[in-house]
């Protein structure tokens, strides 16, 4: 087995898990912060891809790279303001049903608006062609997408790590009456939280549209990677969701290598060996039921 | 008296009305087709273009066969066996259908004409190309194939493909019942054309990244990699394939070549080579339906007639011609129409037959190569065979459906 393609795949492994983090981790704050499982949030990444192939033949790749995720905020948005929000408290049982017909509602709407048939989105310019690593070829797109959502995920994880509003929203994960109680609006934070993760989502549909052809299911297809990726790094830790990100991602990939029929159930394999050692996952701080109930 | 004749008078009247009554339903009673033929899934792209020419076929009979009309039941088989099987049962039942096609998916093909053969309906295997539909293991008297298998598709592309192209062949196979037959065949030929199997990975259906997997095959080593992919997983497989600049390592023959694949990519993106069951340029005929497809459906995955619209007009066709020869609806006399018949007008160079002994449609076959231009005409075809110099013998395929 050559050494190199090992490399390549463990390579290629961490660019998959990224753009699955990216999804995951507003997946990972929407359950922690306001305990609702939504199935509505892959939703989200498709509209992104399809927001981004409908406007950036219009204002050109960059201002659809940057107003696609903002339009997706913007549906998160008035998503969580009238559908999600009245949730919060209530059986976690609604939660998963209102999401999931949103989900359900949102691909037919896709389809309504934009057609049933695949849709292509060509890689830009800057970043088509391929670049060689000795004998390796790799796609150039995708080590700038790597990049790019590396940045993006550092950033985020720093953020929320050392800023007043990470510190609320984590403090809001373990006792949500203790934050209203200390004077801090709980709706409005879990507003933010929903609208950012819609953004993140946004942003992940952008830079995956490109990659896989896009169409109106592949919201579903990305939704059980994020959800396994938040529960195996652990509800609401951005670090365990960028590590179980790429853990996912590698093992993916590098299953191809020895058992390329059965990659897919890799990930749910991990989940029950984590899940069985550490039930909050690697650095969660709450079970999912205990997120779900507000334990 | 008077009261005799006003009441004979009424009834009269009565008896007339309920009479044209009578007369009008039993004039009008249609004849039900059923379209069980995926609308969403990895081939709704597919469903939605043969379903397009079996609409066409019915517009070419006026509508009408045996002086009823034709009505058309479309149901979703959802690229799943399971449901497309509870769905054709349903339609057999309840809808008294006695005519169905469509499936796409060699699978979902199996399962329903299990079904048919079970409630004793005609189903035509529209766009299925597994051997084993017309083989040992699923052939039934009540299943019709269109579409060559992959025997007919791969023996005749692989003696080509060897010479031309390289003898070291990678294969990348669907893994399912169609992908696995045409690794199978092209396995089974590398001997006869003197090349060497390098390796094959299995793909499950579903999957939307392939850089794993071209990672693999770009440093395998391989003159050609050899490509049993379809639907969703095949265009995104071709378009990454580009991306990872597969086509400028080594030659890529896909093993049936769908059309929408290429249409989906920019001229760019396009390199490889594959047989084609149908190209819209190779008979007027084709143009003529082409246009009609451009011009009567907006929402076609592509504006000209391919594999799957060819296949849906050319089914429908010889099912419609099936009952009209017969005189009847009678599945059993339809069948024996169908068997033998030689369906002369079917716009390609040759003519179709089906064969009676497996219910194979018999007919030409198109090796291309996609060309990176723009526009429609985007392949160029290097040449021509026919499935009669290609299908399987009945010593190789021991079924007799005739007996």
């Amino acid at each position: 087995m050559n050494i190199n393609v090992i490399l390549a795949l463990f390579f290629n492994g961490i660019v998959l898990g990224l753009i699955q983090t990216m999804v995951a981790i507003g997946f990972s704050l929407v359950l922690g912060i306001g305990q609702v499982i939504n199935f509505s949030h892959g939703l989200l990444f498709a509209f992104g891809a399809y927001v981004f192939w409908y406007i950036s033949p219009i204002i050109g790749y960059w201002p659809a790279f940057l107003i696609s995720p903002l339009i997706i905020g913007i549906m998160g948005y008035a998503i969580e303001k009238t559908l999600i929000k009245r949730v919060y408290g209530q059986d976690p049982l609604f939660g998963l049903l209102i999401t999931f017909g949103l989900s359900l509602a949102g691909a037919e709407l896709i389809r309504m608006l934009w057609g049933k048939t695949t849709k292509t989105v060509s890689t830009p310019d800057f970043a088509a062609g391929q670049i060689y690593f000795g004998s390796i070829i790799y796609s150039k797109y995708r080590i700038i997408l790597a990049i790019i959502a590396l940045i993006i995920l550092l950033s985020i994880w720093l953020y929320m790590s050392r800023s007043n509003f990470g510190a609320i929203v984590k403090a809001g994960m373990f006792d949500s009456e203790m934050i209203t109680a200390l004077g801090h609006n709980l709706p409005a934070l879990r507003n933010k939280v929903f609208v950012m993760g819609a953004v993140l989502a946004g942003v992940a549909g952008v830079i995956a549209a490109p990659l896989w052809s896009i169409k109106s299911e592949m919201g579903t297809d990305i939704l059980m990677p994020a959800f396994l990726i938040a529960l195996i790094g652990g509800l609401g830790s951005i670090k365990g969701t960028i590590f179980a990100g790429l853990i996912i991602g590698v093992m993916t990939s590098l299953g191809v290598l020895v058992i390329p029929r059965f990659t897919d159930i890799l990930p749910y394999i991990l989940l029950v060996i984590v899940l069985f050692f550490k039930p909050k996952g690697f650095y969660g701080e709450v079970t999912i039921l205990g997120a779900i109930r507000g334990e | 008296m008077f009261k005799f004749k006003s009441t004979f008078i009424i009834s009269l009247i009565l008896v007339l009305i309920f009479g044209c009554f009578c007369i009008t339903s039993m004039a009008v009673e249609p004849i039900k087709i059923g379209l069980v033929s995926p609308k969403s899934g990895n081939y709704a792209e597919h469903g939605n273009m043969e379903r397009i020419g079996m609409k066409l076929a019915v517009e070419d009979f006026g509508g009408m066969v045996l002086g009823r009309p034709i009505e058309l039941i479309e149901v979703d088989s959802e690229t799943n066996p399971d449901i497309a099987a509870r769905r054709a049962k349903k339609l057999i039942e309840v809808d008294n259908v006695k005519f169905l096609m469509g499936g796409v998916s060699s699978s979902v093909g199996a399962a329903i004409g299990a079904v048919c053969h079970e409630l004793g309906s005609i189903f035509i295997a529209t766009n299925e190309n597994s051997d084993e539909l017309t083989g040992v293991k699923f052939a039934n008297k009540h299943m019709f194939r269109v579409p060559p298998n992959m025997a007919i598709l791969v023996r005749g592309a692989a003696p080509y493909v060897a010479e031309n192209l390289g003898k070291k062949w990678f294969f990348i196979t669907h893994d399912y019942t169609w992908g696995q037959s045409g690794t199978r065949w092209a396995r089974f030929m590398l001997d006869e054309v003197g090349a060497k199997e390098i390796g094959e990975i299995l793909v499950p259906m579903g999957t939307r990244d392939f850089s794993s997997h071209l990672l693999q095959v770009a440093n395998s080593g391989a003159d050609v990699v050899c490509v049993t992919v379809g639907g969703f997983d095949g265009s995104a497989l071709y378009k990454q394939m580009s991306e990872f600049g597969i086509f400028d390592k080594m030659k890529v023959w896909w093993t049936l070549a769908d059309y929408p694949d290429s249409w989906t990519l920019k001229p760019e993106q396009r390199g490889r080579y594959g047989m084609a069951e149908i190209y819209h340029t190779v008979t007027p005929g084709l143009l003529e339906l082409s246009k009609r497809i451009k011009e009567g459906f907006s929402d076609a995955a592509v504006p000209v007639v391919e594999t799957n619209s060819y296949h849906g007009w050319l089914g429908m066709t010889a099912i419609l011609k099936a009952i009209e020869h017969a005189g009847t609806t009678d599945v059993d006399a339809v069948i024996k129409a169908m068997e033998g018949l030689v369906i002369c007008d079917n716009l390609q160079p040759d003519p179709t037959y089906i064969r009676p002994w497996d219910h194979q449609f018999i007919d030409s076959c198109f090796f291309i190569h996609d060309l990176k231009v723009p526009g429609d005409d985007i392949c160029e075809v290097l040449y021509t065979c026919h499935a009669k110099d290609f299908a399987r013998t009945i010593s190789e395929n021991p079924v007799d459906l005739t007996k």
